[in-house]
């Protein structure tokens, strides 16, 4: 099919793009890592309160360091107008928009599978690996309304004169419903909690599709001039 | 049978007045060379003509009706002030993702021809961001030789090339039009614009002062409303 | 000259409406059995809510419009009425705010419903800085219709979202049963009220805008 075809060609772009350039992926882990430290610092992290803390801290940093990173891919297009190249092709804008969505996902699931098993080393908290298969849901659900909105927000942002530092203005509060969702359900997968995780599940996939549909639609508008 | 026709056209940046009642048409095969000074218009003018920007005044046809950008766009090359290159990529790469997008075959040898006409094949594997602006500007060209599209639009094609290379990319030029295909430029060398040129516009403080056929347009013409304007382009 | 006369119109109607509606809540309506005078601000405060919604519905009505039509005129409805909304969504956190001290004892209370509304202001001041960093009028009327749009459609998100985190975390419940028949007239007079003020600002406005920008055209065709 020629829209997944396109897409994957933006994909496979990227991917030698973070080969070569290193600018994105590399910059989230380190990142993430550093915030790590920082929050060990903040909340004085023991044996005692990591279950409890774990969801609040992994969100937060889910949230900022893939907003950052999403940035730095956009910039990529944007740099010489690199993404003309895309629009001045026979790619329509929504496969140019799945492309760069499926990009981002990768990338910022690859930066949260690193962030998980370094908080399970950092803070001796094994017992989040072994409940991959139950948080894996919760991850995919929440990254992919991150990566939805982020890839069209920060495409726009990087248009302005404030760039990048515009980002986080528009984004968070637009995914709050996201952070919101995941942050309550690894914490009642995490700690066991009562009710299980299906609502909040349910509520991130309907995120998900309204901002597929809507995004496929505006994607357009802003590789315009 | 006109390919792009404007009528009317004018663009309104916040509140200064880029362009204004450009009437004009581009037919298949023709080639349009827009002079014009700096901030005279030429590349906004440019920018609608592909169907990258919208005018805000009159109207735009593409096959003789409106078109939606999905038409026209993969019928055009355009290649403005930025040379559309990924800078982390090497040369070679940048083009096997145009190929890629263009859903052409990237193992066979047209990469090796487009790059060895433009001089590039010697550094194929090198990242853009070691060229030369000149090399960055002809492997942007060079793009444009294997997706053969209907509408080559090159804003200053020749800006930031030295003579040698400039008259390799005009000979280049000269190629894309005896394939038929359309031409529009912008640029401000008058030699070369008027050498590629069968019909001839200026445009000045976002008007079009004439559109002409090229035998009623004098060379001399061209270089006297330069120097009118007070532009030293010689 | 027909949209003068409206404004004019209205503006006359609000100088009656404005002092009537005050003098409704704080004379005319009962005093709540519970909560006391306090309750009265309650009264402005679900006026200015339904102000602010009503404001980035047109919002989001004119930015679909503009992305449909490419006229800038539409661009400045949509603008005009972001700042109305974001001055009464500023109105309602403030209005909940004084609520909540009194009543429960803290300046700020995490209910679903003025969660959404600090969201939603965040989202329309985003929307701003955006448009101060954008030179090209175009540009900017484009891609902040694109979050006029994205922003809305996040409303019903955030509050259901929000509703449902809060019936996790219980913290503090409103309290008071139905209104009476006199509170129920009062509060919908009041309704009515910022309906019109809200109409009459975004006329008012939307005017002085187009007017400015044909100015600032006309200005710099005076200057070429
Ligand atoms: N994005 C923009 N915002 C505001 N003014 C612009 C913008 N782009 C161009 N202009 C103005 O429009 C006029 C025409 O610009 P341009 O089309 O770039 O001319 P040229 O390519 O002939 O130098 C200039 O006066 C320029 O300052
Ligand atoms: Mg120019």
């Amino acid at each position: 099919m020629k829209f997944m075809h396109d897409a994957v060609s933006i994909l496979r772009k990227d991917i030698l793009l973070e080969i070569r350039g290193k600018e994105s992926l590399s910059l989230m882990l380190f990142l993430s890592l550093l915030f790590l430290v920082i929050f060990n610092f903040a909340l004085d992290i023991d044996k005692e309160n990591v279950s409890l803390l774990a969801s609040g801290i992994l969100w937060v940093i889910f949230s900022f360091t893939g907003i950052l990173g999403m940035g730095r891919t956009s910039m990529s297009e944007r740099d010489e107008e690199a993404y003309l190249s895309i629009v001045f092709s026979p790619v329509s804008a929504e496969s140019f928009y799945a492309g760069k969505v499926l990009s981002n996902l990768l990338f910022l699931l690859l930066m949260e599978a690193f962030t998980l098993v370094f908080f399970a080393v950092l803070f001796d908290f094994e017992k989040i690996i072994g409940m991959l298969p139950q948080l894996l849901p919760v991850l995919l659900l929440g990254t992919l309304g991150f990566a939805l909105v982020g890839t069209l927000f920060s495409f726009l942002a990087t248009a302005s004169r404030y760039g990048e530092v515009l980002l986080p203005f528009l984004y968070l509060p637009v995914v709050v419903p996201v952070i919101l969702g995941g942050v309550s359900s690894m914490d009642i997968i995490l700690n066991g909690k009562p009710g299980g995780p299906g609502r909040w599940l349910q509520i991130m996939a309907v995120f998900d599709m309204l901002y597929l549909s809507i995004s496929l639609l505006l994607f357009r508008y802003i590789i315009e001039d | 049978m006109n390919i792009i026709e404007l009528r009317g056209v004018g663009k309104q940046y916040h509140s200064k007045t880029a362009l204004s009642g450009i009437d004009m048409s581009i037919g298949e095969g023709d080639s349009v060379t827009v002079f014009g000074p700096n901030g005279a218009g030429k590349t906004t003018l440019l920018k609608i003509i592909s169907g990258l920007m919208q005018a805000t005044r009159g109207k735009t046809f593409y096959n003789n009706k409106v078109y939606s950008e999905s038409d026209i766009k993969k019928e055009v090359f355009y290649l403005g002030h930025k040379t559309a290159l990924y800078n982390a990529l090497t040369v070679q790469e940048n083009m096997n993702f145009i190929c890629r997008l263009f859903s052409l075959d990237h193992r066979g040898k047209s990469i090796e021809n487009a790059l060895r006409d433009h001089g590039l094949w010697e550094r194929r594997m090198d990242p853009v961001n070691e060229l030369s602006q000149g090399m960055k500007k002809r492997l942007a060209l060079a793009k444009g030789f294997i997706t053969n599209p209907e509408v080559f639009i090159l804003d200053e094609p020749f800006t930031g090339l030295d003579l040698g290379w400039r008259s390799s990319v005009l000979s280049k030029i000269k190629n894309i039009r005896k394939r038929g295909k359309s031409v529009v430029i912008s640029t401000h060398l008058v030699e070369e614009g008027y050498a590629l040129a069968d019909r001839v516009a200026f445009l000045h403080k976002g008007k079009l002062l004439f559109i002409k056929k090229k035998e009623e347009a004098e060379i001399g013409e061209i270089y006297s409303l330069f120097d009118s304007l007070g532009e030293n382009i010689r | 000259m027909k949209t003068n006369r409206i404004i004019i119109f209205l503006f006359l109607s609000l100088l009656i409406l404005m002092p009537l509606d005050f003098f409704l809540i704080f004379r005319v309506a009962p005093t709540e059995r519970v909560m006391g005078d306090v309750q009265r601000i309650f009264y402005l405060h679900i006026s200015l809510a339904m102000a602010a919604f009503l404001s980035l519905t047109v919002v989001f009505i004119s930015s679909i419009i503009f992305l449909w039509k490419k006229d800038l005129k539409w661009d400045t409805a949509a603008s005009v009425s972001a700042e109305i909304g974001v001055l009464f969504a500023t109105l309602v956190l403030i209005t909940g705010s004084l609520w909540a001290r009194p009543i429960w004892n803290v300046w700020w209370t995490w209910d679903p419903r003025l969660l959404t509304v600090l969201i939603l202001w965040f989202i329309y001041i985003g929307y701003f800085l955006l448009r101060g960093g954008i030179a090209d009028r175009f540009r900017k009327a484009q891609y902040s219709a694109v979050i006029g749009i994205i922003g809305y459609v996040d409303i019903p998100v955030v509050r259901y979202a929000t509703k449902w985190w809060k019936s996790i975390h219980p913290l503090l419940t409103k309290q008071g049963g139905g209104l009476d028949p006199v509170m129920k007239k009062v509060m919908f007079f009041s309704m009515a009220t910022f309906f019109v003020l809200t109409v009459f600002l975004f006329l008012f406005r939307f005017r002085l805008a187009r007017m400015e920008e044909r100015l600032l055209i006309l200005k710099k065709r005076m200057e070429d």
